[in-house]
Protein backbone atom coordinates (compact mmCIF):
# COMPACT_ATOMS: atom_id res chain seq x y z
CA UNK A 1 0.00 0.00 0.00
CA UNK A 2 1.53 3.33 -1.13
CA UNK A 3 1.62 5.97 1.75
CA UNK A 4 0.37 8.75 -1.01
CA UNK A 5 -3.24 6.51 -1.54
CA UNK A 6 -5.79 8.86 -1.78
CA UNK A 7 -9.24 8.88 -2.65
CA UNK A 8 -9.56 10.27 -5.85
CA UNK A 9 -12.74 13.33 -5.30
CA UNK A 10 -13.19 16.95 -6.66
CA UNK A 11 -11.30 18.91 -4.45
CA UNK A 12 -13.29 21.47 -3.13
CA UNK A 13 -14.87 22.76 0.53
CA UNK A 14 -18.01 20.95 0.73
CA UNK A 15 -15.92 17.45 -0.04
CA UNK A 16 -13.63 18.90 2.41
CA UNK A 17 -15.84 18.76 5.11
CA UNK A 18 -17.25 15.49 3.64
CA UNK A 19 -13.92 13.65 4.20
CA UNK A 20 -13.33 15.54 7.81
CA UNK A 21 -17.02 13.89 8.69
CA UNK A 22 -15.49 10.49 7.66
CA UNK A 23 -12.69 10.94 9.51
CA UNK A 24 -14.30 10.91 12.89
CA UNK A 25 -16.52 8.34 11.52
CA UNK A 26 -12.90 6.42 11.00
CA UNK A 27 -11.61 6.80 14.37
CA UNK A 28 -14.76 6.41 16.12
CA UNK A 29 -15.56 3.14 14.22
CA UNK A 30 -11.99 1.96 14.88
CA UNK A 31 -12.51 2.77 18.65
CA UNK A 32 -15.46 0.87 18.70
CA UNK A 33 -13.82 -2.20 16.99
CA UNK A 34 -11.18 -2.60 19.28
CA UNK A 35 -13.81 -2.45 22.36
CA UNK A 36 -15.34 -5.49 20.75
CA UNK A 37 -12.35 -7.34 20.17
CA UNK A 38 -10.75 -6.62 23.27
CA UNK A 39 -14.19 -8.15 24.57
CA UNK A 40 -13.90 -10.66 22.97
CA UNK A 41 -10.68 -11.87 23.41
CA UNK A 42 -11.17 -11.75 27.28
CA UNK A 43 -13.87 -14.15 26.84
CA UNK A 44 -11.82 -15.95 24.71
CA UNK A 45 -9.21 -16.59 27.43
CA UNK A 46 -11.66 -17.52 30.16
CA UNK A 47 -12.81 -20.07 28.02
CA UNK A 48 -9.59 -21.12 27.25
CA UNK A 49 -8.71 -21.51 31.18
CA UNK A 50 -11.95 -23.38 31.71
CA UNK A 51 -11.36 -25.86 28.46
CA UNK A 52 -8.07 -26.46 30.15
CA UNK A 53 -9.83 -27.41 33.71
CA UNK A 54 -12.78 -29.45 31.89
CA UNK A 55 -10.48 -31.89 29.98
CA UNK A 56 -8.54 -32.99 33.03
CA UNK A 57 -11.67 -33.31 34.83
CA UNK A 58 -13.01 -35.58 31.77
CA UNK A 59 -9.77 -37.72 32.07
CA UNK A 60 -10.19 -38.50 35.90
CA UNK A 61 -14.14 -39.16 35.65
CA UNK A 62 -13.36 -41.13 32.39
CA UNK A 63 -10.95 -43.02 34.50
CA UNK A 64 -13.83 -43.43 37.54
CA UNK A 65 -16.11 -44.41 34.78
CA UNK A 66 -14.25 -47.55 34.07
CA UNK A 67 -13.50 -48.39 37.20
CA UNK A 68 -16.79 -48.31 38.16
CA UNK A 69 -17.85 -50.39 35.20
CA UNK A 70 -15.27 -52.92 36.25
CA UNK A 71 -16.73 -53.19 40.09
CA UNK A 72 -20.61 -53.40 38.48
CA UNK A 73 -18.91 -56.49 36.32
CA UNK A 74 -17.41 -58.03 39.26
CA UNK A 75 -20.84 -58.13 40.96
CA UNK A 76 -23.42 -58.38 38.31
CA UNK A 77 -21.92 -60.47 35.57
CA UNK A 78 -21.67 -59.36 31.89
CA UNK A 79 -24.87 -57.42 32.23
CA UNK A 80 -23.26 -55.19 29.35
CA UNK A 81 -24.84 -57.06 26.17
CA UNK A 82 -28.34 -56.81 27.59
CA UNK A 83 -27.93 -53.33 28.31
CA UNK A 84 -27.14 -52.46 24.59
CA UNK A 85 -29.66 -54.62 22.84
CA UNK A 86 -32.53 -52.97 24.86
CA UNK A 87 -31.35 -49.23 23.79
CA UNK A 88 -34.08 -47.99 20.98
CA UNK A 89 -33.25 -44.38 21.35
CA UNK A 90 -31.48 -41.53 23.01
CA UNK A 91 -32.82 -40.75 26.80
CA UNK A 92 -29.72 -37.89 27.00
CA UNK A 93 -30.59 -34.98 24.20
CA UNK A 94 -29.61 -31.61 23.87
CA UNK A 95 -30.74 -28.00 23.10
CA UNK A 96 -28.77 -25.67 21.60
CA UNK A 97 -29.01 -21.75 22.67
CA UNK A 98 -27.27 -19.05 21.76
CA UNK A 99 -25.18 -16.58 23.48
CA UNK A 100 -24.41 -13.18 22.68
CA UNK A 101 -20.99 -11.79 23.36
CA UNK A 102 -20.49 -8.75 21.93
CA UNK A 103 -22.60 -9.08 19.12
CA UNK A 104 -20.87 -12.61 18.35
CA UNK A 105 -23.69 -15.76 18.64
CA UNK A 106 -22.04 -18.27 20.35
CA UNK A 107 -23.96 -21.72 20.24
CA UNK A 108 -23.92 -23.99 23.75
CA UNK A 109 -25.54 -26.96 24.28
CA UNK A 110 -27.77 -27.95 27.18
CA UNK A 111 -28.81 -31.30 28.21
CA UNK A 112 -32.34 -32.47 28.80
CA UNK A 113 -33.66 -36.00 29.33
CA UNK A 114 -36.84 -37.52 27.86
CA UNK A 115 -37.98 -40.94 27.87
CA UNK A 116 -37.87 -43.51 30.19
CA UNK A 117 -35.27 -45.70 31.58
CA UNK A 118 -35.60 -48.95 30.48
CA UNK A 119 -32.61 -50.50 31.98
CA UNK A 120 -33.87 -49.46 35.67
CA UNK A 121 -34.28 -52.68 37.01
CA UNK A 122 -30.74 -53.70 35.38
CA UNK A 123 -29.11 -56.08 38.47
CA UNK A 124 -32.11 -56.34 40.34
CA UNK A 125 -31.22 -59.78 41.57
CA UNK A 126 -27.56 -59.30 41.57
CA UNK A 127 -25.36 -56.24 41.94
CA UNK A 128 -28.14 -53.66 41.44
CA UNK A 129 -26.40 -51.36 43.46
CA UNK A 130 -23.05 -51.46 41.49
CA UNK A 131 -25.04 -50.64 38.52
CA UNK A 132 -26.52 -48.00 39.78
CA UNK A 133 -23.52 -46.05 40.89
CA UNK A 134 -21.52 -47.01 37.46
CA UNK A 135 -24.77 -45.52 35.78
CA UNK A 136 -24.91 -42.28 38.05
CA UNK A 137 -20.73 -42.00 37.05
CA UNK A 138 -21.29 -42.37 33.46
CA UNK A 139 -24.28 -39.90 33.54
CA UNK A 140 -22.06 -37.27 34.97
CA UNK A 141 -19.40 -38.20 32.38
CA UNK A 142 -21.76 -37.18 29.98
CA UNK A 143 -22.86 -33.71 31.30
CA UNK A 144 -19.25 -32.97 31.48
CA UNK A 145 -18.67 -34.16 27.80
CA UNK A 146 -21.66 -31.65 26.66
CA UNK A 147 -20.31 -28.71 28.68
CA UNK A 148 -16.79 -29.38 26.71
CA UNK A 149 -18.80 -29.69 23.19
CA UNK A 150 -19.85 -26.29 24.00
CA UNK A 151 -16.73 -24.57 24.78
CA UNK A 152 -14.91 -26.24 21.95
CA UNK A 153 -17.20 -24.44 19.73
CA UNK A 154 -17.61 -21.25 21.56
CA UNK A 155 -13.71 -21.31 21.24
CA UNK A 156 -13.71 -22.17 17.27
CA UNK A 157 -16.71 -19.58 16.87
CA UNK A 158 -14.82 -16.98 19.18
CA UNK A 159 -11.45 -17.53 17.37
CA UNK A 160 -13.13 -17.02 13.76
CA UNK A 161 -14.54 -13.44 14.95
CA UNK A 162 -11.28 -12.30 16.34
CA UNK A 163 -9.53 -12.77 13.48
CA UNK A 164 -12.47 -10.97 11.32
CA UNK A 165 -12.36 -8.10 14.17
CA UNK A 166 -8.98 -7.89 14.43
CA UNK A 167 -8.54 -7.88 10.71
CA UNK A 168 -10.72 -5.14 10.54
CA UNK A 169 -8.94 -3.05 13.30
CA UNK A 170 -6.02 -3.72 11.41
CA UNK A 171 -7.32 -2.00 8.09
CA UNK A 172 -8.80 0.92 9.31
CA UNK A 173 -5.73 1.74 11.46
CA UNK A 174 -3.35 1.30 8.51
CA UNK A 175 -5.19 1.66 5.44
CA UNK A 176 -8.65 3.55 5.68
CA UNK A 177 -7.37 6.34 8.39
CA UNK A 178 -3.94 7.19 6.16
CA UNK A 179 -6.42 6.98 2.98
CA UNK A 180 -8.69 9.59 4.38
CA UNK A 181 -5.99 11.87 5.78
CA UNK A 182 -3.94 12.02 2.56
CA UNK A 183 -7.23 13.18 0.79
CA UNK A 184 -7.78 15.82 3.05
CA UNK A 185 -4.28 16.99 2.99
CA UNK A 186 -4.35 16.47 -0.67
CA UNK A 187 -7.82 18.79 -0.70
CA UNK A 188 -6.95 21.42 1.35
CA UNK A 189 -2.98 21.93 -0.43
CA UNK A 190 -5.31 22.22 -3.79
CA UNK A 191 -7.78 24.75 -1.56
CA UNK A 192 -5.06 26.56 -0.48
CA UNK A 193 -3.24 26.61 -4.18
CA UNK A 194 -6.70 28.19 -5.72
CA UNK A 195 -6.73 30.55 -2.84
CA UNK A 196 -2.71 32.05 -3.74
CA UNK A 197 -3.91 31.80 -7.81
CA UNK A 198 -7.43 33.75 -6.97
CA UNK A 199 -4.96 36.10 -4.72
CA UNK A 200 -2.20 36.70 -7.55
CA UNK A 201 -5.15 36.81 -10.18
CA UNK A 202 -6.59 39.94 -8.28
CA UNK A 203 -3.24 41.35 -7.44
CA UNK A 204 -2.70 41.25 -11.30
CA UNK A 205 -5.92 43.04 -12.41
CA UNK A 206 -5.64 45.86 -9.77
CA UNK A 207 -2.00 46.36 -10.92
CA UNK A 208 -3.27 46.25 -15.15
CA UNK A 209 -6.31 48.42 -13.41
CA UNK A 210 -3.71 50.82 -11.99
CA UNK A 211 -1.67 50.82 -15.29
CA UNK A 212 -4.84 51.59 -17.30
CA UNK A 213 -5.68 54.64 -14.82
CA UNK A 214 -2.14 55.86 -15.02
CA UNK A 215 -2.02 56.08 -18.42
CA UNK A 216 -5.50 57.82 -19.07
CA UNK A 217 -4.77 60.29 -16.71
CA UNK A 218 -1.35 61.36 -19.02
CA UNK A 219 -3.56 61.25 -21.27
CA UNK A 220 -6.12 63.58 -20.26
CA UNK A 221 -3.42 66.12 -18.81
CA UNK A 222 -2.09 66.27 -22.37
CA UNK A 223 -5.41 67.36 -23.49
CA UNK A 224 -5.07 69.89 -20.97
CA UNK A 225 -8.28 69.12 -18.73
CA UNK A 226 -7.24 69.60 -15.23
CA UNK A 227 -8.50 66.99 -12.80
CA UNK A 228 -8.41 69.00 -10.12
CA UNK A 229 -11.04 71.25 -11.26
CA UNK A 230 -13.94 70.35 -9.74
CA UNK A 231 -16.85 69.28 -11.99
CA UNK A 232 -20.23 71.10 -12.28
CA UNK A 233 -22.49 68.64 -12.07
CA UNK A 234 -25.56 71.05 -13.55
CA UNK A 235 -23.44 72.08 -16.56
CA UNK A 236 -21.69 68.53 -16.92
CA UNK A 237 -24.29 65.84 -17.95
CA UNK A 238 -21.26 63.35 -18.32
CA UNK A 239 -20.46 61.67 -14.90
CA UNK A 240 -17.27 59.31 -15.33
CA UNK A 241 -18.20 55.89 -14.03
CA UNK A 242 -16.62 54.86 -10.82
CA UNK A 243 -14.02 52.10 -10.88
CA UNK A 244 -11.98 50.82 -8.50
CA UNK B 1 -31.45 -93.32 49.41
CA UNK B 2 -29.41 -95.03 51.97
CA UNK B 3 -27.82 -97.06 49.59
CA UNK B 4 -26.96 -94.40 47.21
CA UNK B 5 -23.45 -93.61 48.99
CA UNK B 6 -22.50 -97.50 48.27
CA UNK B 7 -23.30 -97.17 44.64
CA UNK B 8 -21.92 -93.97 43.94
CA UNK B 9 -19.02 -94.76 42.83
CA UNK B 10 -19.95 -97.63 39.99
CA UNK B 11 -21.29 -94.30 37.86
CA UNK B 12 -20.09 -91.14 38.80
CA UNK B 13 -16.78 -92.01 41.08
CA UNK B 14 -14.13 -91.71 38.31
CA UNK B 15 -16.11 -88.09 37.52
CA UNK B 16 -15.87 -87.18 41.12
CA UNK B 17 -12.31 -88.03 40.96
CA UNK B 18 -11.97 -85.70 38.40
CA UNK B 19 -13.59 -82.78 39.39
CA UNK B 20 -11.84 -83.10 43.00
CA UNK B 21 -9.07 -82.81 41.03
CA UNK B 22 -9.85 -79.86 39.06
CA UNK B 23 -11.11 -78.32 42.75
CA UNK B 24 -7.03 -78.63 43.54
CA UNK B 25 -6.11 -76.43 41.11
CA UNK B 26 -8.27 -73.24 41.99
CA UNK B 27 -5.87 -70.39 43.07
CA UNK B 28 -4.54 -70.07 46.38
CA UNK B 29 -4.28 -67.20 48.60
CA UNK B 30 -0.61 -67.32 47.72
CA UNK B 31 -1.28 -67.56 43.86
CA UNK B 32 -3.47 -63.97 44.47
CA UNK B 33 -0.83 -62.07 46.80
CA UNK B 34 1.14 -62.93 43.78
CA UNK B 35 -1.05 -61.84 41.16
CA UNK B 36 -2.28 -58.74 43.41
CA UNK B 37 1.66 -57.17 43.04
CA UNK B 38 2.06 -57.39 38.94
CA UNK B 39 2.33 -54.26 37.53
CA UNK B 40 0.92 -55.37 34.02
CA UNK B 41 -0.65 -57.66 32.21
CA UNK B 42 2.03 -59.53 31.04
CA UNK B 43 3.28 -60.26 34.49
CA UNK B 44 -0.12 -61.49 35.18
CA UNK B 45 -0.06 -64.02 31.89
CA UNK B 46 3.53 -64.84 33.37
CA UNK B 47 2.50 -66.01 36.98
CA UNK B 48 -0.79 -67.46 35.44
CA UNK B 49 1.40 -69.87 33.57
CA UNK B 50 2.60 -71.34 36.62
CA UNK B 51 -0.86 -72.37 38.15
CA UNK B 52 -3.50 -74.84 37.18
CA UNK B 53 -4.13 -72.71 33.87
CA UNK B 54 -0.77 -73.06 32.45
CA UNK B 55 -0.04 -71.49 29.03
CA UNK B 56 -3.85 -70.85 27.94
CA UNK B 57 -2.83 -67.17 27.04
CA UNK B 58 0.09 -68.08 24.98
CA UNK B 59 -1.41 -67.56 21.60
CA UNK B 60 -3.22 -64.23 21.98
CA UNK B 61 -1.43 -61.28 20.14
CA UNK B 62 0.20 -58.37 22.70
CA UNK B 63 -1.08 -56.42 24.06
CA UNK B 64 -3.05 -58.59 25.88
CA UNK B 65 -6.88 -57.10 27.14
CA UNK B 66 -9.11 -57.99 29.87
CA UNK B 67 -11.77 -58.97 27.81
CA UNK B 68 -9.56 -61.48 25.95
CA UNK B 69 -8.52 -63.08 29.49
CA UNK B 70 -12.10 -63.34 30.68
CA UNK B 71 -13.06 -65.36 27.37
CA UNK B 72 -9.87 -67.50 27.94
CA UNK B 73 -10.82 -68.32 31.57
CA UNK B 74 -14.40 -68.89 30.83
CA UNK B 75 -13.49 -71.06 27.78
CA UNK B 76 -11.14 -73.27 29.78
CA UNK B 77 -14.32 -73.68 32.52
CA UNK B 78 -16.23 -74.54 29.91
CA UNK B 79 -14.23 -77.23 28.23
CA UNK B 80 -13.78 -78.66 31.89
CA UNK B 81 -17.29 -78.77 32.51
CA UNK B 82 -18.80 -80.30 29.40
CA UNK B 83 -15.78 -82.80 29.47
CA UNK B 84 -17.71 -84.00 32.71
CA UNK B 85 -21.24 -83.24 31.41
CA UNK B 86 -20.63 -85.83 28.36
CA UNK B 87 -19.33 -88.44 30.48
CA UNK B 88 -21.94 -88.54 32.71
CA UNK B 89 -24.97 -91.22 33.75
CA UNK B 90 -27.95 -90.20 34.98
CA UNK B 91 -29.35 -88.77 37.60
CA UNK B 92 -26.02 -86.84 37.36
CA UNK B 93 -26.32 -86.03 33.68
CA UNK B 94 -29.83 -84.16 34.81
CA UNK B 95 -28.08 -82.36 37.80
CA UNK B 96 -25.69 -81.38 35.52
CA UNK B 97 -28.49 -79.74 32.96
CA UNK B 98 -29.91 -78.54 35.94
CA UNK B 99 -27.23 -76.20 36.47
CA UNK B 100 -27.04 -75.16 32.71
CA UNK B 101 -30.44 -74.33 33.09
CA UNK B 102 -29.65 -71.07 34.90
CA UNK B 103 -27.29 -69.75 31.82
CA UNK B 104 -29.73 -70.84 29.46
CA UNK B 105 -32.08 -68.25 31.08
CA UNK B 106 -29.79 -65.60 30.53
CA UNK B 107 -29.14 -66.47 27.10
CA UNK B 108 -32.98 -66.11 26.43
CA UNK B 109 -33.36 -62.90 27.85
CA UNK B 110 -30.40 -61.71 25.59
CA UNK B 111 -31.92 -63.25 22.61
CA UNK B 112 -35.47 -61.94 23.41
CA UNK B 113 -34.30 -58.37 23.82
CA UNK B 114 -31.91 -58.35 20.88
CA UNK B 115 -34.82 -59.84 18.37
CA UNK B 116 -37.24 -57.46 19.97
CA UNK B 117 -35.30 -54.82 19.04
CA UNK B 118 -34.61 -56.20 15.08
CA UNK B 119 -30.70 -57.23 16.10
CA UNK B 120 -29.44 -59.88 13.66
CA UNK B 121 -29.90 -63.45 15.22
CA UNK B 122 -25.65 -63.79 14.36
CA UNK B 123 -25.06 -60.95 16.02
CA UNK B 124 -26.46 -62.32 19.11
CA UNK B 125 -25.28 -65.63 19.02
CA UNK B 126 -21.55 -65.11 19.79
CA UNK B 127 -22.81 -62.78 23.10
CA UNK B 128 -24.20 -65.66 24.47
CA UNK B 129 -22.75 -68.18 27.11
CA UNK B 130 -21.90 -71.17 26.01
CA UNK B 131 -22.77 -73.15 28.53
CA UNK B 132 -26.40 -72.18 28.29
CA UNK B 133 -26.86 -72.86 24.52
CA UNK B 134 -29.44 -75.02 23.23
CA UNK B 135 -30.59 -76.12 19.54
CA UNK B 136 -33.06 -73.81 19.04
CA UNK B 137 -31.42 -70.88 19.88
CA UNK B 138 -30.61 -70.22 15.89
CA UNK B 139 -34.34 -70.15 15.20
CA UNK B 140 -34.92 -67.85 17.70
CA UNK B 141 -35.05 -65.10 14.75
CA UNK B 142 -38.29 -65.96 13.46
CA UNK B 143 -40.56 -64.65 16.43
CA UNK B 144 -40.97 -61.28 16.75
CA UNK B 145 -42.93 -60.74 19.95
CA UNK B 146 -42.00 -62.85 23.56
CA UNK B 147 -45.69 -64.32 23.13
CA UNK B 148 -44.83 -65.90 19.60
CA UNK B 149 -41.33 -66.63 20.64
CA UNK B 150 -42.92 -69.11 23.61
CA UNK B 151 -44.96 -70.34 20.97
CA UNK B 152 -42.78 -71.09 18.67
CA UNK B 153 -39.21 -71.82 20.21
CA UNK B 154 -39.17 -72.26 24.11
CA UNK B 155 -41.74 -74.60 24.02
CA UNK B 156 -39.46 -77.46 22.93
CA UNK B 157 -36.55 -76.08 25.01
CA UNK B 158 -36.21 -77.71 28.82
CA UNK B 159 -37.02 -74.36 30.03
CA UNK B 160 -40.65 -74.47 28.69
CA UNK B 161 -42.04 -75.61 32.36
CA UNK B 162 -40.73 -72.64 34.04
CA UNK B 163 -42.39 -70.10 31.83
CA UNK B 164 -45.86 -72.33 32.05
CA UNK B 165 -45.95 -72.07 36.05
CA UNK B 166 -45.22 -68.40 36.54
CA UNK B 167 -45.96 -66.03 33.17
CA UNK B 168 -48.95 -66.39 30.79
CA UNK B 169 -48.93 -65.34 27.22
CA UNK B 170 -50.08 -61.88 27.96
CA UNK B 171 -47.73 -61.04 30.36
CA UNK B 172 -44.84 -62.02 28.52
CA UNK B 173 -45.43 -59.30 26.02
CA UNK B 174 -45.81 -56.39 28.92
CA UNK B 175 -43.56 -57.66 31.59
CA UNK B 176 -39.84 -55.95 31.77
CA UNK B 177 -37.55 -58.59 30.69
CA UNK B 178 -36.15 -58.08 33.90
CA UNK B 179 -38.70 -58.88 35.61
CA UNK B 180 -39.29 -62.25 32.97
CA UNK B 181 -35.97 -63.39 33.70
CA UNK B 182 -36.32 -62.93 37.81
CA UNK B 183 -39.70 -64.88 37.45
CA UNK B 184 -38.25 -67.49 35.32
CA UNK B 185 -34.85 -67.93 37.63
CA UNK B 186 -37.20 -68.28 40.71
CA UNK B 187 -38.96 -71.16 38.64
CA UNK B 188 -35.89 -72.60 38.02
CA UNK B 189 -34.93 -72.48 41.57
CA UNK B 190 -37.70 -74.03 43.32
CA UNK B 191 -37.35 -76.98 40.72
CA UNK B 192 -33.94 -77.49 40.93
CA UNK B 193 -33.99 -77.55 45.04
CA UNK B 194 -37.07 -79.73 44.60
CA UNK B 195 -34.85 -81.94 42.39
CA UNK B 196 -32.04 -82.35 44.60
CA UNK B 197 -34.40 -83.25 47.81
CA UNK B 198 -35.71 -85.89 45.32
CA UNK B 199 -32.12 -87.09 44.93
CA UNK B 200 -32.16 -87.25 48.65
CA UNK B 201 -28.90 -88.52 50.62
CA UNK B 202 -25.79 -86.06 50.89
CA UNK B 203 -26.80 -84.12 47.46
CA UNK B 204 -30.04 -83.33 49.34
CA UNK B 205 -28.69 -82.24 51.88
CA UNK B 206 -25.67 -80.27 50.67
CA UNK B 207 -27.33 -78.68 47.92
CA UNK B 208 -30.30 -78.14 50.12
CA UNK B 209 -28.25 -75.99 52.33
CA UNK B 210 -26.68 -74.00 49.09
CA UNK B 211 -30.05 -73.50 46.96
CA UNK B 212 -32.02 -72.15 49.91
CA UNK B 213 -28.97 -69.05 50.69
CA UNK B 214 -28.95 -68.44 47.29
CA UNK B 215 -33.05 -68.33 47.49
CA UNK B 216 -32.38 -66.10 50.41
CA UNK B 217 -29.82 -64.14 48.96
CA UNK B 218 -31.82 -62.99 45.80
CA UNK B 219 -34.91 -62.30 48.15
CA UNK B 220 -32.82 -59.39 50.28
CA UNK B 221 -30.99 -58.48 47.31
CA UNK B 222 -34.13 -57.81 45.14
CA UNK B 223 -35.92 -55.95 47.53
CA UNK B 224 -32.67 -54.01 48.45
CA UNK B 225 -32.42 -53.14 45.01
CA UNK B 226 -36.67 -52.66 44.07
CA UNK B 227 -36.49 -49.18 46.56
CA UNK B 228 -36.47 -46.20 44.06
CA UNK B 229 -38.11 -48.10 40.99
CA UNK B 230 -41.18 -48.70 39.52
CA UNK B 231 -41.68 -52.26 40.86
CA UNK B 232 -44.54 -52.34 43.37
CA UNK B 233 -44.51 -54.41 46.87
CA UNK B 234 -46.91 -57.05 45.16
CA UNK B 235 -44.79 -57.89 41.68
CA UNK B 236 -41.62 -57.66 44.05
CA UNK B 237 -43.11 -60.58 46.14
CA UNK B 238 -43.71 -62.57 42.88
CA UNK B 239 -40.17 -62.84 42.30
CA UNK B 240 -39.09 -64.28 46.00
CA UNK B 241 -37.53 -68.07 45.46
CA UNK B 242 -39.32 -70.19 48.31
CA UNK B 243 -37.20 -72.62 48.86
CA UNK B 244 -34.66 -70.57 51.19
CA UNK B 245 -34.70 -70.03 55.04
CA UNK B 246 -37.13 -66.86 54.39
CA UNK B 247 -40.23 -69.09 53.48
CA UNK B 248 -43.24 -68.17 54.81
CA UNK B 249 -42.46 -65.60 57.62
CA UNK B 250 -39.31 -63.67 56.08
CA UNK B 251 -40.90 -63.44 52.51
CA UNK B 252 -43.92 -61.74 54.06
CA UNK B 253 -42.35 -59.49 55.95
CA UNK B 254 -39.64 -58.68 53.25
CA UNK B 255 -42.59 -58.11 51.00
CA UNK B 256 -43.35 -54.99 53.05
CA UNK B 257 -40.48 -54.01 53.93
CA UNK B 258 -39.54 -49.98 52.59
CA UNK B 259 -36.40 -49.08 52.94
CA UNK B 260 -32.99 -50.79 54.09
CA UNK B 261 -33.40 -51.16 57.75
CA UNK B 262 -36.33 -52.79 57.65
CA UNK B 263 -34.79 -55.50 55.56
CA UNK B 264 -32.10 -55.25 58.07
CA UNK B 265 -34.69 -56.57 60.97
CA UNK B 266 -36.28 -59.09 58.96
CA UNK B 267 -32.02 -60.38 58.61
CA UNK B 268 -31.91 -60.16 62.40
CA UNK B 269 -34.39 -63.30 63.01
CA UNK B 270 -32.02 -65.50 60.98
CA UNK B 271 -28.63 -66.15 62.62
CA UNK B 272 -26.70 -66.37 59.39
CA UNK B 273 -28.05 -63.76 58.16
CA UNK B 274 -27.89 -61.23 61.00
CA UNK B 275 -23.73 -61.62 60.60
CA UNK B 276 -23.83 -60.73 57.01
CA UNK B 277 -25.29 -56.99 57.55
CA UNK B 278 -23.27 -56.57 60.27
CA UNK B 279 -20.75 -54.09 58.96
CA UNK B 280 -21.48 -53.37 55.72
CA UNK B 281 -21.00 -49.95 53.91
CA UNK B 282 -20.12 -48.00 50.83
CA UNK B 283 -16.69 -47.44 51.98
CA UNK B 284 -13.29 -47.48 50.36
CA UNK B 285 -12.61 -50.42 53.35
CA UNK B 286 -15.51 -51.64 54.01
CA UNK B 287 -17.29 -54.33 52.46
CA UNK B 288 -20.94 -53.80 50.79
CA UNK B 289 -23.45 -56.13 51.31
CA UNK B 290 -22.89 -58.10 47.91
CA UNK B 291 -19.43 -58.76 49.13
CA UNK B 292 -20.55 -60.52 52.28
CA UNK B 293 -22.83 -62.47 50.28
CA UNK B 294 -20.58 -63.99 47.70
CA UNK B 295 -18.21 -64.77 50.66
CA UNK B 296 -20.92 -66.81 52.55
CA UNK B 297 -21.62 -68.45 49.05
CA UNK B 298 -17.83 -69.32 48.64
CA UNK B 299 -17.74 -70.85 52.20
CA UNK B 300 -20.78 -72.91 51.53
CA UNK B 301 -19.44 -73.91 48.55
CA UNK B 302 -16.02 -75.15 50.03
CA UNK B 303 -17.61 -77.15 52.47
CA UNK B 304 -19.64 -78.95 50.31
CA UNK B 305 -16.20 -80.53 49.40
CA UNK B 306 -15.87 -82.10 53.14
CA UNK B 307 -18.49 -85.01 52.26
CA UNK B 308 -17.99 -87.43 49.48
CA UNK B 309 -20.60 -89.44 47.47
CA UNK B 310 -22.57 -86.60 46.59
CA UNK B 311 -22.93 -84.58 43.29
CA UNK B 312 -22.77 -80.99 45.14
CA UNK B 313 -19.03 -81.16 44.38
CA UNK B 314 -20.42 -80.57 40.79
CA UNK B 315 -21.80 -77.52 41.52
CA UNK B 316 -19.62 -76.00 43.59
CA UNK B 317 -16.71 -76.69 41.59
CA UNK B 318 -18.14 -74.55 38.69
CA UNK B 319 -19.10 -71.66 41.41
CA UNK B 320 -16.30 -71.52 42.75
CA UNK B 321 -14.35 -71.36 39.12
CA UNK B 322 -16.65 -68.87 38.32
CA UNK B 323 -16.05 -66.76 41.44
CA UNK B 324 -12.03 -67.41 40.80
CA UNK B 325 -12.58 -65.98 36.85
CA UNK B 326 -14.56 -62.82 38.53
CA UNK B 327 -11.66 -62.14 41.22
CA UNK B 328 -8.65 -62.89 38.38
CA UNK B 329 -10.71 -60.34 35.68
CA UNK B 330 -11.33 -57.95 38.82
CA UNK B 331 -7.42 -57.66 39.28
CA UNK B 332 -6.66 -57.27 35.89
CA UNK B 333 -8.86 -54.23 35.35
CA UNK B 334 -7.31 -52.57 38.57
CA UNK B 335 -3.98 -53.35 36.38
CA UNK B 336 -5.00 -52.32 33.10
CA UNK B 337 -6.71 -49.05 34.48
CA UNK B 338 -3.97 -48.24 37.16
CA UNK B 339 -6.14 -47.88 40.04
CA UNK B 340 -4.96 -50.46 42.83
CA UNK B 341 -6.92 -48.65 45.58
CA UNK B 342 -9.88 -51.71 45.85
CA UNK B 343 -7.62 -53.91 44.50
CA UNK B 344 -7.54 -56.33 47.51
CA UNK B 345 -11.68 -56.38 47.07
CA UNK B 346 -11.69 -60.24 45.25
CA UNK B 347 -12.94 -62.85 47.47
CA UNK B 348 -10.09 -65.32 48.21
CA UNK B 349 -11.71 -68.89 48.40
CA UNK B 350 -8.55 -71.18 49.96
Amino acid sequence: MSGKDRISIFPSRMNLTMMKGRLKGAHKGHSLLKKKADALTLRFRAILKKIIDTKLLVGDIMKEASYSLAEAKFAAGDFTQVVLEKVESARTKIRTGKDNVAGVQLPNFEPFSEGVDSNELTGLSRGGQQVAHAREVYGKAVKLLIDLASMQTAFIVLDEAIKVTNRRVNAIEHVIIPRIENTISYITTELDERDREEFYRLKKIQEKKKKLKAAKELELKSLGINEDDAKNILEDNKDEDVIF
Amino acid sequence: MADSEFLFNMDHGYLEGLCRGFRSGILTQGDYLNLVQCETLEDLKLHLQSTDYGTFLQNEPSPLQVATIDDKLREKLVIEFQHLRNHSLAPLSQFMDYITYSYMIDNIILLITGTLHQRAISELLPKCHPLGSFEQMASISIASTPAELYNAVLVDTPLAPFFVECISEQDMDEMNIELIRNTLYKAYLESFYNFCQNIGGATAEVMGQILSFEADRRCFIITINSFGTELSKDDRAKLYPRCGKLYPDGLVKLAKADDYDQVQNVAQYYGEYRNIFDNVGNGPSEKTLEDRFFEHEVKLNVLAFQQQFHFGVFYSWLKLKEQESRNVVWIAECIAQRNRGKIDNYVPIF
